[in-house]
C-alpha cells in the first residue's frame, strides 16, 4: 500500500471520526448534567434526518441549512420533552431504570410516528455535493463528509465557547462536577437541566440531518449511530466534550485501520471491543487519563 | 399432628369438584373445534412479512404481491374444497416481524399455534427466512418463503418448508455466467481479475460460493484475486474499497443489503474508483437505489429472479393488475416470488380437496404453477422444497431504463461492456 494510499485512509478515518463526534456530543451534554442516557437519541437522529430531508425536498433548502435550522426546532423540541417527560423522573447521581425505560419507551414512539408520518421507503439526500470529492495531488477528501466534519468541529468549538464564556455554560459545567454544590451557590438544577436537555435534543437533531447527508435513512434509522455514540462517550469519559472528540478519533482510526489486518466483517466487534478496554481500562475515558495527567503534574 | 395437606374435602365439595372438571375438560374439547368452527368457511393463510425495520421496504412488496393474489383468489369466489363442496375464500392473518429474528419465529409460531392457519407465507430475507423455518415442522404446518434463498434453509431436511426463490449460488454462477457470455461475446478480455465483497450472511457465502464454482468448471476465465466479507449496516466502508482497490482487479461484485448497497456505492464513487463491471448482487433496480445514487447507478448489473420486463403475457397482466392494486409499479423482483408463492399454495390446497395441513404439503411437493411469472413459466418445488428456476441479468441504463441482459432469448436490450469510465 503506497504512502497516499494511507494517507487516504487517515483522511477517511478522521472525516469519520467527525461524524461521529457530531452524533455523541447530544448524548454526552444530556447525560453530563442530568445523569441520563438518553436512549431516544436514535429516535432524534432519525427525526433530524427527515427534518432535512423534508426541508430539502419541498422547500429546497440546502441541507447544510437545514442542519442549521434543525438545531432551534430541536432545541424547542427538546424542551417540550424534558416538560412533558422527562422533568418527572426523580434526580439521581446515576443513570436509573426508570429513565431508561422512559427514553427508550419515546424511542419507540418516535420510531412509529416516523413509521405513519413517512412509511418504510427509504430516503436519501441527493445533491451534486453527495457524491463529489475534492482532489489535491493523490489525496481525495469526500466533498459531503468535509462539509460534516467541518459542522462537527464548529459544533464542538461553538459548545466549548458556551461552557466556558456564558452563565448557562457555567452552570451546566457546575453541574456535571458536583450537582449539590451547584445548587450551593445558586444555580436553578431544574432550569439549566432543561435547557442542557434542549440543547442536547438538538444537537441530536443536527447531527441526523448531517447524517442524512451520508446515508440513506428510513423510520428505523440511528441505531447503529446510537451504540457508537455510547462507545465514544464512554471512551471520552461519559462527560468530556474534548473526551468526545478524541473517543471519536480513536473509534474511527480502530474501526478502518484494523480492517487492513482484519476482514471488514469484524468492524463492530473492533467498537465493542474498544467499549470493553475503556470500561476496564479506562473507566474515567480518556479524559480521565487526562485529568489524571494534570493532576500529576 | 399437623399434615402437609389441605383439609379433607366432604363429599359435596368432591361433586362440585367433579362438576367443575368436567365441565372445564368438555371445554377444552370443545375450544379446538370452535377454533375449526370460525375457520369453517374460509381459509386462513398466515403472512408474516418485516413492513418496519431494515427490510420494510422489500417486505412490503412481497406483501403487496402476496394481496394481490389473495384479492383475484376470493374475487373468483375463492378456492374449491372437495371436502367442504364449495369454494371458500382465504382469510389473511397477518404479523409485522419488525425485521427482527426472534419476533419473526415468533409471530410464524403464533399464526400456525393459536390462529389456526393452514400455511404461512413468510421470511423476506435469509436472516429472517431461517429464523421462521424452524417452526413449520415443528407445528406441522406448511410455509412458504417468498424471500429467503440461502441453501441453508432448505438443507436441514425439514417437510413442511418451501421456497420461490431460487438458490443463492444459483446468482452467483448466473453472475459469473453472464460475465463468461461477455468475454465469449469479445466485450471483456479473457482472465480479467475479479473482487469480491459478500455481506457476512448465508446470502453472502452463497452466492460466493456460487461464483467460486462457476470458476471452478470453466477455468481461465477470471480470477478470483480479492474476497472478503464486511457486517450488514456498516457505517463506513472506506477500508473495504481501499483494500478492493489495492487488490487491482478488474471487475467488482459486491452481495449486499439496499442500504448497504447505497452507503457502500456512494464511498466507491467518491473514492474515484472504477471496474469494468460493477455489481451488487440482486440489488441495483430499486427505485430508492436509484434516487440516492442518481446518474451513478447506471451501467450496474444485478442479477434477480423476475423483471417486470419478462414478455409472458401474464408478466404483462400482472404489471397492470400490481399496478391498479398497488398503487405503483412493480419495484425489482420482490411481489413476483411472493404472488406466485401465494398461487401456488392455493392450487395445492385445491388439489388436496380439504384443509388438512399434511395433505397440502403432500400437494406442494407435486403441484406445477403452469403460468408463473417467474423465468420458464414453470414453478415447482424440489426435493427439498425450493424451487431451481433460472435468474435474470438486468442492467440499469441512463434515464432509469433497466434492461434485461441475460439470457439472452429474454434480453430487452444490448450488455454495456465494459461501462463507461465516468460511471
Amino acid at each position: 500500500m503506497s504512502a497516499a494510499d494511507l494517507l487516504n485512509l487517515f483522511i477517511a478515518a478522521v472525516l469519520l471520526a467527525g461524524v461521529y463526534a457530531a452524533m455523541s456530543v447530544g448524548m454526552t451534554i444530556i447525560y453530563g448534567v442530568m445523569k441520563i442516557v438518553n436512549l431516544a437519541h436514535a429516535g432524534f437522529l432519525m427525526l433530524g434526518a427527515y427534518f432535512v430531508y423534508e426541508a430539502y425536498e419541498r422547500f429546497h433548502i440546502d441541507p447544510l441549512l437545514g442542519v442549521l435550522l434543525a438545531f432551534p426546532v430541536f432545541f424547542l423540541l427538546g424542551m417540550g420533552v424534558h416538560w412533558l417527560l422527562v422533568r418527572r423522573i426523580a434526580t439521581s447521581d446515576q443513570p436509573t431504570l426508570t429513565s431508561l425505560l422512559l427514553l427508550f419507551g419515546v424511542w419507540l414512539v418516535l420510531q412509529n410516528l416516523g413509521y405513519l408520518i413517512w412509511g418504510n421507503s427509504d430516503r436519501a439526500i441527493l445533491t451534486p455535493r453527495t457524491l463529489s470529492s475534492l482532489e489535491i495531488g493523490p489525496i481525495s477528501f469526500p466533498t459531503v463528509r468535509l462539509v460534516v466534519f467541518g459542522a462537527a468541529v464548529v459544533s464542538l468549538v461553538v459548545l466549548e465557547f458556551v461552557l466556558h464564556k456564558t452563565w448557562f455554560g457555567r452552570s451546566v459545567r457546575a453541574l456535571m462536577q458536583n450537582n449539590e454544590a451547584g445548587q450551593i451557590v445558586g444555580v436553578n438544577v431544574e432550569r439549566t437541566a432543561q435547557v442542557a436537555f434542549g440543547v442536547g435534543i438538538a444537537f441530536a437533531g443536527a447531527a441526523g440531518g448531517l447524517l442524512a447527508m451520508l446515508y440513506s435513512f428510513s423510520p428505523d434509522f440511528g441505531a447503529t449511530f446510537q451504540l457508537r455514540a455510547f462507545v465514544i462517550i464512554v471512551l471520552g469519559g461519559l462527560e468530556s466534550f474534548g473526551g468526545v472528540a478524541i473517543g471519536a478519533l480513536i473509534l474511527a482510526l480502530a474501526e478502518t485501520f484494523c480492517i487492513l489486518v482484519l476482514p471488514a466483517s469484524y468492524q463492530p466487534a473492533i467498537a465493542f471491543s474498544l467499549l470493553v478496554v475503556a470500561l476496564i481500562v479506562l473507566p474515567d475515558g480518556v479524559a480521565g487519563l487526562w485529568n489524571k495527567r494534570r493532576r500529576w503534574a | 399432628m399437623t399434615t402437609l395437606f389441605a383439609p379433607r374435602l366432604s363429599r359435596r365439595s368432591l361433586g362440585r369438584l367433579n362438576i367443575l372438571g368436567i365441565a372445564v375438560t368438555a371445554l377444552a374439547l370443545l375450544l379446538p373445534a370452535w377454533g375449526q368452527d370460525k375457520g369453517a368457511d374460509e381459509i386462513r393463510i398466515g403472512v408474516v412479512m418485516p413492513i418496519t425495520g431494515r427490510e420494510a421496504k422489500p417486505g412490503q412488496y412481497q406483501r403487496e404481491g402476496i394481496e394481490l393474489a389473495i384479492k383475484q383468489i376470493n374475487d373468483g369466489g375463492g378456492i374449491f374444497v372437495k371436502s367442504r363442496g364449495k369454494k371458500l375464500p382465504i382469510k389473511e392473518i397477518f404479523y409485522d416481524d419488525g425485521s427482527d429474528q426472534s419476533r419473526s419465529a415468533g409471530m410464524v409460531e403464533r399464526a400456525m399455534s393459536s390462529d389456526g392457519v393452514v400455511a404461512v407465507l413468510g421470511g423476506y430475507s435469509t436472516a429472517l427466512g431461517e429464523a421462521e423455518s424452524v417452526m413449520p415442522d415443528r407445528y406441522q404446518t406448511p410455509w412458504i418463503t417468498p424471500g429467503a434463498g440461502a441453501t441453508t434453509v432448505f438443507s436441514r431436511g425439514y417437510e413442511y418448508v418451501f421456497g420461490t426463490l431460487s438458490p443463492i449460488d444459483l446468482l452467483g454462477s448466473t453472475t459469473a455466467q453472464y460475465l463468461g457470455n461477455l468475454v465469449d461475446k469479445g466485450k471483456l478480455s479473457k482472465g480479467l481479475k475479479v473482487a469480491l465483497a459478500l455481506e457476512n450472511t448465508d446470502h453472502g457465502i452463497d452466492y460466493g460460493r456460487g461464483i467460486d464454482n462457476w470458476n471452478h468448471e470453466h477455468p481461465g476465465y477470471f480470477n478470483v484475486v480479492f474476497s472478503e466479507k464486511f457486517e450488514l449496516g456498516a457505517t463506513d466502508f472506506s477500508g473495504l474499497l481501499q483494500k478492493v482497490k489495492n487488490a487491482h482487479a478488474d471487475i467488482f461484485l459486491a452481495d449486499a443489503h439496499l442500504q448497504d448497497y447505497i452507503t457502500m456505492h456512494r464511498q466507491y464513487i467518491q473514492s474515484g474508483m472504477y471496474h469494468q463491471m460493477v455489481s451488487y448482487g440482486a440489488r441495483g433496480p430499486e427505485a430508492d437505489a436509484r434516487k440516492a445514487l442518481g446518474a451513478a447507478t447506471d451501467y450496474i448489473f444485478a442479477g434477480i429472479w423476475w423483471s417486470s420486463r419478462l414478455s409472458y403475457p401474464q408478466v404483462k397482466k400482472f404489471n397492470a393488475d400490481y399496478q391498479a392494486f398497488a398503487g405503483h409499479a412493480p419495484d425489482s423482483w420482490y411481489p413476483a416470488t411472493a404472488y406466485d408463492a401465494m398461487r401456488i399454495l392455493a392450487a395445492a390446497i385445491e388439489h388436496a380437496g380439504s384443509l388438512d395441513k399434511t395433505a397440502i404439503r403432500d400437494q406442494l411437493r407435486k403441484v406445477e404453477l403452469k403460468d408463473s411469472l417467474l423465468p420458464g413459466q414453470v414453478l415447482r418445488f424440489g426435493k427439498n422444497g425450493q424451487i431451481a428456476g433460472s435468474f435474470v441479468i438486468v442492467q440499469n441504463k441512463p434515464e432509469d431504463k433497466v434492461d434485461i441482459v441475460f439470457p439472452l432469448d429474454a434480453a430487452t436490450g444490448e450488455s454495456i461492456a465494459p461501462k463507461p469510465k465516468a460511471h
